[in-house]
């Protein structure tokens, strides 16, 4: 990805739910920016042109505050109830040569053994964390499940990540299982079976302690 | 049999308010790919119980299927051709409160065109408009 990503924004001088939301209507987002024990400053960004570079899969920017540039990386990002618009962004101003712990999403690659012999692969997280200079943040972390057969597991210790990134989530972090079908086909029939216990209808709490009150 | 909780603290309850929309559970958390709900509405028990068959039987036990709902309220009715008053009806069926944004299902371990397909059966088993949505672009 190109690294950097150039937006011009403006400092808000009022905040709160009322001017934020008059802001969006705007076709801007608000936004807040702090770290290197500066005071954190509110702005507000063109909304088309951060989700264009969102998209783009740039996390490091640059952005021009009153003709001033300083560099950022986006560390929050708030969405709308349907999950579909920027609703506010949080900044942290970082050095170019500065080591930053950073969330990179993973993305499987290839078609596991395991697959070919009855199981199923599954994904038990989406995202590791890591540690690099902020000119290099991956865009994601590519993992080859080639080999993983029925029964094998995938720690996050065992990843190949690029030169210069290093793993800060616990090494033993499980990312990958492979398990056989059987597995969920028995788990499917036992949350059948467990069902008619509750046929009579719910067990009452408060209506269990009445009756005890009463018969003592 | 369609879905209902184990224990209760009461056995009737208001009917309530269902206002705004989700302010939680309105991504996708387990899986890859959601159904996402776009109205207000009591899903009841046997609407998530046909959602959850609908998924399994296409996914024919590939992948995996994730309920994000679950039918905490007990709706009460009263029986046919009874005169008004003489106290609540008896609970009827049980439902999930669901505002604009929930997630009701999710699936995992599939590919996308498998998942959509699944999950537009799951929706045709729902009383309410739904949409596709994946995992959000997260940081």
């Amino acid at each position: 990805m190109g690294k950097t990503f150039l937006l011009k924004a403006e400092v808000r001088t009022k905040t709160g739910t009322k001017d934020a939301a008059r802001i969006r209507k705007q076709g801007r987002v608000p936004a807040t920016v702090y770290g290197h024990k500066e005071t954190p400053t509110s702005l507000s960004l063109d909304a088309h042109d951060f989700v264009q570079g969102l998209h783009q899969g740039h996390r490091f920017m640059e952005v021009e505050i009153e003709g001033k540039l300083e560099a950022m990386i986006v560390k929050d990002l708030q969405y709308d109830h349907f999950g579909r618009n920027v609703v506010h962004v949080d900044f942290m101003r970082v050095d170019v040569t500065e080591r930053v712990k950073v969330q990179v999403p993973i993305e499987l690659k290839g078609v596991a053994k395991g697959t070919h012999e009855g199981g199923i692969i599954e994904e038990h997280a989406t995202r590791v964390e890591v540690e690099c200079l902020v000119a290099n943040i991956p865009e994601k972390i590519v993992v080859g499940v080639k080999d993983i057969g029925v029964g094998d597991v995938l720690h996050a210790g065992a990843i190949e990540l690029p030169d210069g990134v290093d793993l800060v989530s616990p090494a033993e972090t499980l990312l990958v299982t492979c398990h056989l079908k059987a597995a969920a086909i028995s788990a499917e029939e036992g949350e059948i079976e467990e069902e008619p216990a509750t046929a009579g209808g719910p067990e009452v709490i408060t209506e269990k302690k009445t009756d005890e009150s009463s018969a003592g | 049999m369609a879905m209902m909780p184990k224990r209760v603290k009461y056995r009737k309850s208001h009917r309530g308010k269902m206002k705004g929309h989700a302010g939680r559970n309105n991504y996708v958390a387990f899986g890859e790919y959601g159904l996402q709900v776009l109205e207000t509405a009591w899903v009841s028990g046997r609407h998530i119980e046909a959602g959850r068959i609908a998924a399994t039987h296409f996914l024919k036990r590939e992948g995996k299927v994730y309920i994000r709902i679950f039918p905490h309220k007990p709706i009460s009715s009263k029986p046919l051709e009874t005169r008004m008053g003489k106290g609540k009806g008896e609970t009827d069926y049980w439902a999930a409160c669901v505002k604009p944004g929930q997630i009701c299902f999710e699936i995992g371990g599939v590919p996308e065109d498998v998942a959509k397909t699944a999950l537009l059966r799951v929706s045709h088993k729902m009383p309410i408009r739904c949409r596709f949505v994946k995992r959000r672009h997260t940081i």
